[in-house]
């Protein structure tokens, strides 16, 4: 970040309202191509003219009205990309964008007309989640340049508090919600809400101590391995011996016991987290694979399955979710130790100073990690009836994407635990979003990597101006 | 380091000739080539089919995809960066070559050459967030990991490709003067970033940026530049090493190459380049990723299972690192 500081540069005076150009113009780019995907498949998936239906339905769609979209996202992405990174802006530039906007505007107005006089408009309902979102996007396109900006200086303090990311995820959360919702009222479903909840909740707690480690400079990225492990282990006890106290209490412990290992080697050897954990991966993941040689875990006994239990209704996972989170980010906020760790993450040298010693915050970090792991792989050993013998496949990677959506800054010094969580739960919404409005789920984690994107310009943005 | 032309203080003084061997046996270089004799022994002693010339050329067939990737990986990890995206852009190289061939039906040359384009595009893009955004490598790498997989997984909807022509399979499956075909890509792979790193002003730059980024920046040097340039070239190499795989394995899937960081990563700390930055050479990479690739064949060969060989590479990262840091250390106190 020094070397961000130090350097000359025209960045510091970049603005936020750029950015949005440049993610617009993505955003409407990626939805253009997803178009075809979504809606109809059979139809093939290559072009703009594909997409003219002449099936039972009837829809009139015109080639032409479409071949605006990508040409009106193009130009705002590269006119965005221009006022990025170009050291001065322009009016002339806000002004194109603004048009591209409008343009893209103009071609939803004969879109949605054409559709409406088409008859079988199931056709519109089948593709309104791009529709809308596009819609939206085109909205706020134009709402960009013509809105008043502020100056790098100056800031509302309403910016503040809808600035801050748990805000933005939660406005995120209902924003996603109440379009998939309208273009597909199943999705508002009690049973889908309760899903969405609940099929994220182990990715969520484990979140919760990623962003700890996170927040303290490291990184964790044996997660997966340990998780599988540890879900292999308990289901073993389980059958085995049948005590299933035993079989729920293991994981955390030897979570923690792991978690110290890699923290002892991280503070107190002195060899980066990423190394370490790296190497952690592959020997968790090697003894799963030798111990159980493949074979799943079943006929796991009666009362194994914690994640089915419904107490008051509720999905056990959600109460470990919400109580986990609520207790840590309370923990994170108020107790010495919590402190502790943003002090160092922030400022190793003032922390030092301070009479913190690092290693062994460091240590326990990891030991704590290991905890929320372990309770992590007890959710998901308990949610089939089966266990599989390989680590939850990139979990790692999404447990690392909600800790840093939910505002935890690689650099260290950030994050909350409430925004983790807040993150999984949208990332389990787009999951389940994605079945509900036809766009392919292979497409998932093309979107987990731009949500990742947008986070951290953001993240720098606010950065920027709050150093200005 | 900030005064290029001038005169440089003389370091080389000429040490006995003990101290310089020394010296060399304890860097890390050293002690991994150590350790790799004595593996290739061990492993030699216990079974005699490792040390023949028909297997030593299929382990070097196989090395050659992480050890493309390994080369740019050094450069980016001695300036203090980390591309985590290699994979993916393996994966996505991969399936733009399937497409522009299958779908697009272009022809199977263009199609390679488009395909090649995608990745050092795709490595363009992180090195210019990284750079003019200023994006922190580990996260941009991150989200381009997940990115750009998606878009193979997206853009392919999990189909194959295969049935590609007879002499598409000469690169990853041939032979060219005694050799499998790819080898010789890596060997001149090899030579080129070695000379580059050790011999060239660009190569002290990178070792200049990750010793002091600010430093190097203010004595003149061509930092962002620099930059873009690795972490492009890390995009080309991922994506040679795609098209090399998809000849190898006769066939284009969307999944190709997931977890080929790690391998890359490991092979690189491994070989003692330091992932603060500021300190690795191309040999110790490429002692790092025969020691991998020879451990995991001679272990094989020894009857362990596929799945304990990947333990033993976890505790030698580990172990190897604990030993140079001891050494290090030990060192300082001299």
């Amino acid at each position: 970040m020094t070397a961000v500081a130090a350097a000359p540069s025209a960045s510091a005076d970049r603005r936020a309202t750029h950015f949005v150009g440049v993610i617009l113009g993505v955003l409407l780019l990626a939805a253009y191509f997803a178009l075809p995907f979504v809606n109809q498949p059979e139809l093939g998936a290559t072009g703009i003219t594909t997409l003219t239906q002449r099936g039972n339905n009837e829809f009139e769609l015109e080639t032409n009205g479409l071949v605006l979209l990508p040409i009106a996202a193009a130009a705002a992405l590269g006119l965005g990309l221009w006022t990025v990174f170009s050291p001065r802006h322009e009016r002339v530039t806000s002004i194109l964008i603004g048009g591209s906007g409008v343009v893209a505007l103009a071609y939803f107005i004969i879109f949605f007309k054409a559709y409406l006089e088409a008859k079988g408009s199931s056709y519109l309902g089948s593709m309104a989640f791009g529709f809308w979102a596009m819609l939206a996007l085109a909205v706020l396109m134009i709402a960009q340049t013509v809105l008043p900006r502020a100056s790098t200086g100056e800031e509302f303090s309403i910016r503040r508090v809808l600035g801050n990311q748990e805000m933005i995820l939660l406005g995120g959360l209902i924003a996603l919600v109440t379009i998939v919702g309208i273009s597909n009222p199943r999705y508002l479903a009690e049973r889908n809400i309760t899903d969405v909840l609940q099929s994220h909740a182990y990715i969520a707690v484990a979140a919760i101590g990623t962003t700890m480690v996170i927040i303290t400079g490291n990184i964790d990225i044996s997660i997966g391995s340990l998780v599988g492990l540890l879900a292999i282990i308990s289901g073993r006890i389980a059958t085995d011996t049948g005590l299933i106290w035993l079989a729920w209490l293991a994981p955390p412990v030897l979570g923690m016991v792991a978690g110290g290992v890699t923290g002892f080697l991280v503070a107190y050897m002195r060899i980066p987290s990423i190394v370490v954990t790296l190497g952690m991966l592959s020997i968790l993941k090697g003894m799963l694979l030798i111990w159980t040689a493949g074979s799943r875990v079943v006929d796991l006994p009666e009362g194994f399955f914690l994640a089915q239990m419904r107490p008051l209704n509720i999905p056990m996972p959600v109460w470990f979710m919400v109580v986990l989170t609520i207790l840590a980010a309370l923990w994170m906020r108020y107790s010495g130790f919590g402190r502790s760790l943003y002090a160092v993450g922030g400022n190793k040298e003032a922390a030092r100073l301070s009479g913190l010693s690092e290693h062994r915050i460091v240590f326990q970090v990891f030991v704590i990690n290991g905890f929320f792991v372990g309770i992590s792989s007890v959710l998901y050993a308990t949610q089939l009836t089966i266990i599989q013998a390989t680590p939850p496949p990139g979990m790692e990677l999404t447990v690392i994407t909600a800790a840093v959506v939910g505002g935890v800054s690689i650099l260290g010094g950030t994050g909350t635990a409430i925004g983790a969580t807040l993150a999984a739960i949208l990332l389990s919404a787009i999951r389940s979003s994605m079945v509900f409005v036809n766009l392919s789920p292979f497409w998932l984690r093309a979107v987990q990597g731009l949500l990742i994107l947008v986070t951290v310009l953001a993240d720098l943005l606010r950065r920027r101006r709050q150093r200005v | 380091m900030a005064l290029q032309d001038a005169p440089v203080p003389v370091t080389e003084t000429r040490k006995p000739l003990g101290a310089r061997v020394r010296h060399l046996l304890l860097s890390q270089e050293g002690v991994l080539f150590i350790i790799l004799v004595v593996s290739v022994l061990f492993l030699a002693a216990r079974t005699d089919k490792f040390l023949q010339a028909s297997n030593l050329l299929t382990q070097g067939r196989l090395m050659v995809e992480v050890g493309l990737v390994a080369l740019p990986m050094t450069f980016i990890i001695i300036t203090g960066g980390i591309d985590l995206s290699v994979g993916s852009i393996l994966g996505l190289t991969a399936i733009m070559l399937g497409v522009f061939w299958n779908n697009v039906g272009l022809p199977l040359e263009l199609s390679v050459v488009l395909a090649l384009g995608v990745a050092t595009l795709a490595g363009f893009l992180n090195g210019l967030f990284i750079v003019r955004v200023g994006v922190p490598p580990l996260i941009m790498t991150l989200a381009t990991l997940a990115f750009y997989r998606g878009l193979a997984e997206g853009i392919s909807e999990g189909r194959s490709v295969r049935g590609y022509p007879e002499w598409f399979y000469r690169v990853g499956q041939g032979d060219f003067l005694g050799l499998p075909t790819q080898i010789w890509f890596l060997i001149i792979g090899i030579i080129i970033s070695a000379v580059i790193l050790s011999r060239t002003t660009f190569g002290r730059t990178l070792y200049a940026i990750g010793n002091n980024e600010v430093g190097a920046r203010f004595s003149g040097l061509r930092v962002d530049r620099a930059k873009l340039l690795i972490y492009s070239f890390s995009g080309l190499m991922s994506g040679l090493a795609g098209w090399i795989f998809v000849s190898r394995v006769t066939t284009t899937r969307s999944d190709m190459g997931s977890g080929l960081e790690l391998d890359v990563i490991a092979a690189v700390v491994l070989g003692g380049t330091s992932i603060f930055g500021g300190t690795g050479s191309i040999t110790g990479t490429v002692i790092g990723m025969i020691l991998i690739q020879l451990l995991k064949n001679g272990l094989a060969l020894n009857g362990v299972t596929a799945d304990a060989t990947i333990i033993v590479i976890g505790l030698v990262l580990i172990f190897s690192i604990l030993v140079n840091n001891f050494i290090q250390s030990r060192r300082q106190v001299e």
